[in-house]
């Protein structure tokens, strides 16, 4: 064969890292990808500061600075660390003015924190970025939060066909899973993978442990646990996978297992949510006095928070006295506080719930048909609509709500956890 | 990562549209190049490197075959494939772009390289503010500053609160009566390092009729691995055995080739084909990162050709230089938009059509009738064109040392002009005593004329780098 002279054909300059990343299992000792990531966000923290405790003073500098506090917060999912972030944000804000993406982490952390009114504020301010697909997921998730499902889920759409990206294709996955096509939200938590690289470990296992929600809501537990197999691979050592699989192996009745998780996962992420769980578990088991100290722990935690303004409580306050004190007048006076916040299935589910365990039979009734006039086809709802329905005297129909209930998850009455 | 470098050759085919100069051809044209790119099997150069710096390389499709090799990287290698002897060289060199970008960005208003803009955020990315070669009058969003020199050159300043637009009705001129350019000509990658793959590859190696096919269209792509599949390599041991078995047995019997299934396992985040066509004309949108197959934007080539050229002509023409856009004669840039390519096509119709003049016959080596190129040739589709019976410099390929920026520029030079007796060409915006007889300041070519260190005579021909 003759050659010609050869050509530089393709000169392809790349400016992407090499370094492929690791294909390996992780070896003995070695930390696990939750502790290397924790340790890389808490060096950059470091490394960005200008001092030795002072934040950096350079703009650019700040703005990675606080982004990083915000994603340790998120990785953490600890209140303190949320807290430092809202800290750093208000600050850079004022030291730097409201730069765009200050504002945008701003607004994440008020919606974050059920402060719904600041965060449309919040967006109101990004007004001259309201066609980015952030700006309208975060303002579709408001409307959600409100009761305004229909707009909500036009604007899931709409930020998807802006930026089709993992984080917007998994939110109008939830809202299909909550408003009934549960293989449609399958499908598109499936779709959210794809478009998830390699680089997005933690965020892959958060998809997948959504997908293995769908499951344990049906009463799937083989392939709810194999969703939390695969996110327990894609990203180990993540407190949140520990706390589904603890409420799964709580599900299965394998409570020694389900118990010493939960114990691992309030050692590392000591919410009161979880507290509330783990004491929740021990009264499933018919143990009070083992749940007595978590609950009293978890409903210190919570009370902690609301002494200090936050609102991000209410809800679980209002189910913590309906089921787990099952104080009537305390869980209507947090769900009336939740209520009035934001008006949505949920909300209207936990005022009646707590309307009902408070013996105001008529008052629940009327709540909660405004919460399944919704459409929502949630099992917690339909529970708590059919025990309401049987105590006003609305058998037929509260029996017809048991029947859907056990059509929508068989085992509902396996323990779980209210998220 | 995974990188693919696709390689198509093919007949040099005969000028289209010659005569017909339409935007009905024009369409028809890009339909018909469309069906030619859809069927056509182009070879593929794939590339992955792993952590101990070992690069596999695959040759997929080529006339010989496909066959696969590992090689060191930060080493030139010559690698033996269907006979013919290809030298790669895949690792860190000196960057060889030598624009000046910032420049670039302040000509098109793009507010990221000035003001800090999160970079989700499309829509405040190109100001609405007309694009234009030397500056608008009190334009404070993207004027050069004195007393912030740096300013969209490293230094972003927080994007200002009131209307992101201009308002005057003219240049800017200093007290000399001078414009000021938005050019520096300075080269904004100067020190610094990229990672590159490099390859010299013999034409019979990538087809069987090397005498015939004298056009080989190249491009680069960018791929990253999914999650999904990095999970799928994770070891599992808690997968039963059987059902490891029958994964594996599945796999048998998939008609996928097994780099098929492992291009399955990975993303397109970039391409790279023609130089400018993602910075210029496809607004540098993620979504339009798509290579060769860009022939859905053909329209948005008019509309977004048309859009230039109504910030760029009129400050041509300000200029003292002839234009090539129908801008009527306006004496400021223009910032308009157009949503259909049949308002915008009568007033770019000559960017599109005309011939562009290479500055001398050198690049025609072997002095064949190979006609000049036109700017709806080179962008569409979105590929490298090397043409091997030339120099193969731009457009009839792309060499290390062409200025492709300054060259871009003259698309929107009306080449049927002549300055000093001479045709304007694809060179003249570079030519430094043209500058020095244009009132502006600085008086400087708009991209530095080379690179800021020089180029190698032998492979790798990129510079080590620094």
């Amino acid at each position: 064969m003759r050659f010609l002279k050869p050509i530089l054909i393709a000169v392809t300059a790349i400016g992407l890292s090499f370094p492929l990343v690791s294909m390996t299992d992780r070896k003995p000792g070695a930390p696990t990808a939750y502790e290397a990531e924790l340790s890389r966000i808490q060096k950059d923290i470091s490394d960005l500061k200008d001092g030795a405790s002072s934040a950096p003073s350079d703009m650019e500098k700040a703005a990675r600075y606080v982004h990083r506090i915000y994603e340790r917060a998120l990785l953490t999912g600890s209140y303190a660390d949320l807290h430092a972030a809202q800290a750093a944000i208000d600050r850079a804000i004022g030291e730097s003015g409201p730069l765009a993406d200050l504002y945008l982490l701003k607004a994440n952390l008020d919606f974050r924190l059920h402060r719904l009114e600041k965060a449309d504020r919040d967006v109101q301010a990004l007004a001259r970025f309201a066609g980015n697909s952030q700006i309208i997921a975060l303002k579709a998730g408001i409307a959600f939060q409100q009761g305004g499902y229909e707009e909500a889920k036009k604007g899931y759409r709409l930020a998807i066909e802006k930026n089709s990206t993992w984080d917007n294709l998994a939110r109008l996955a939830y809202w299909e899973s909550k408003f009934g096509d549960i293989e449609l939200a399958d499908k598109l938590y499936g779709q959210a993978e794809n478009e998830i690289s390699a680089k997005e470990m933690r965020s892959y296992a958060w998809v997948e442990l959504e997908r293995g929600l769908l499951e344990f809501n049906r009463g799937r537990y083989q392939k709810a646990a194999a969703h939390y197999d695969q996110a327990d691979k894609a990203y180990s050592g993540y407190w949140l996978a520990d706390e589904h699989r603890a409420e799964l192996l709580g599900a299965e009745r394998k409570f020694d297992q389900a118990v010493a998780l939960y114990g691992r996962v309030v050692g590392r992420a000591p919410r009161p949510e979880f507290q509330q769980a783990l004491g929740d578990l021990f009264a499933f088991m018919g143990k009070p006095d083992q749940a007595k100290p978590w609950h009293d722990a978890a409903l210190a935690g919570y009370l902690e928070s609301t002494a200090r303004g936050e609102v991000h409580y209410y809800h679980h306050l209002a189910g913590f006295y309906a089921d787990s004190r099952q104080d009537g007048a305390e869980a209507v006076k947090w769900a009336r506080k939740d209520i009035e916040l934001r008006q949505n299935f949920l909300t209207q589910d936990a005022l009646a719930w707590a309307l009902y365990r408070n013996g105001q039979f008529a008052a629940a009734l009327e709540t909660i048909e405004k919460a399944l006039a919704s459409g929502v086809k949630d099992s917690h709802l339909f529970f708590h609509a059919a025990m309401i329905h049987l105590a006003a005297g609305r058998t037929g129909e509260g029996k017809r709500l048991l029947q859907a209930l056990s059509e929508m998850n068989p085992g509902y009455e396996n323990f779980h956890v209210h998220r | 990562m995974l990188y693919r470098i696709k390689l198509y050759a093919s007949p040099r085919a005969a000028p289209p549209l010659k005569d017909d100069h339409s935007l009905e051809a024009l369409l028809k044209y890009f339909e018909a190049v469309k069906e030619k790119y859809l069927h056509m099997k182009p070879g593929e150069v794939r590339v992955k490197v792993d952590q101990a710096g070992h690069a596999k390389i695959d040759f997929i499709d080529f006339p010989s075959g496909t066959l696969s090799n590992t090689i060191d990287t930060n080493k030139p290698v010559s690698v033996q494939a269907g006979g013919a002897t290809i030298k790669v060289f895949v690792g860190g060199r000196d960057d060889a772009f030598f624009n000046d970008l910032p420049g670039f960005f302040r000509s098109i208003n793009y507010a990221p390289q000035f003001y800090h803009v999160p970079h989700t955020m499309t829509d405040v990315r190109e100001l609405p503010i007309p694009k234009t070669l030397i500056e608008l009058e009190g334009n404070k969003l993207f004027n050069f500053d004195p007393v912030n020199p740096k300013h969209g050159q490293g230094v972003k300043l927080d994007l200002p609160k009131g209307p992101l637009t201009w308002s005057g009705k003219s240049y800017h001129k200093d007290a000399n009566g001078n414009y000021r350019f938005v050019y520096s000509g300075k080269d904004a990658q100067a020190g610094k390092n990229i990672n590159a793959i490099i390859l010299e590859i013999p034409l019979a190696f990538i087809t069987q009729s090397p005498q015939n096919d004298r056009i080989v269209n190249a491009w680069g792509e960018s791929w990253v691995l999914k999650a999904s599949h990095k999970v799928a390599t994770i070891p599992d041991d808690r997968r039963p055995f059987m059902s490891r078995l029958t994964g594996w047995f599945t796999g048998l019997f998939s008609s996928k080739t097994g780099f098929e299934e492992e291009l399955g396992q990975y993303k397109l985040v970039d391409t790279d084909g023609q130089a400018f066509a993602d910075a210029a004309l496809n607004e540098r949108e993620d979504e339009r990162q798509i290579g060769g197959n860009n022939f859905w934007l053909a329209p948005h080539f008019v509309t977004r050709l048309a859009h230039l050229g109504w910030g760029f002509g009129p400050s041509i023409t300000a200029l003292g230089l002839r234009t090539s856009f129908d801008h009527d004669n306006s004496p400021i840039s223009v910032h308009r938009t157009y949503d259909s390519p049949i308002l915008a096509f009568p007033r770019a119709k000559k960017v599109i059509f005309q011939e562009l003049n290479m500055p001398d016959n050198k690049w025609n080596k072997k002095g064949l009738n190979i006609p000049l190129r036109r700017s709806f040739e080179i962008f569409v589709p979105n590929v490298n064109y090397i043409d091997m019976d030339t120099t193969g410099t731009w457009p009839y390929g792309r060499r290390p040392e062409d200025q492709v920026a300054t060259r871009f520029l003259s698309l929107f030079l009306d080449m049927e002009a002549e300055i000093n007796g001479k045709k304007y060409n694809i060179d003249m915006l570079g030519d430094q005593s043209l500058w020095d007889k244009v009132k502006i300041e600085p008086k400087t070519p708009p991209n530095p004329l080379k690179n800021d260190k020089p180029f190698l005579k032998q492979f790798p021909y990129l510079a080590e780098p620094w």
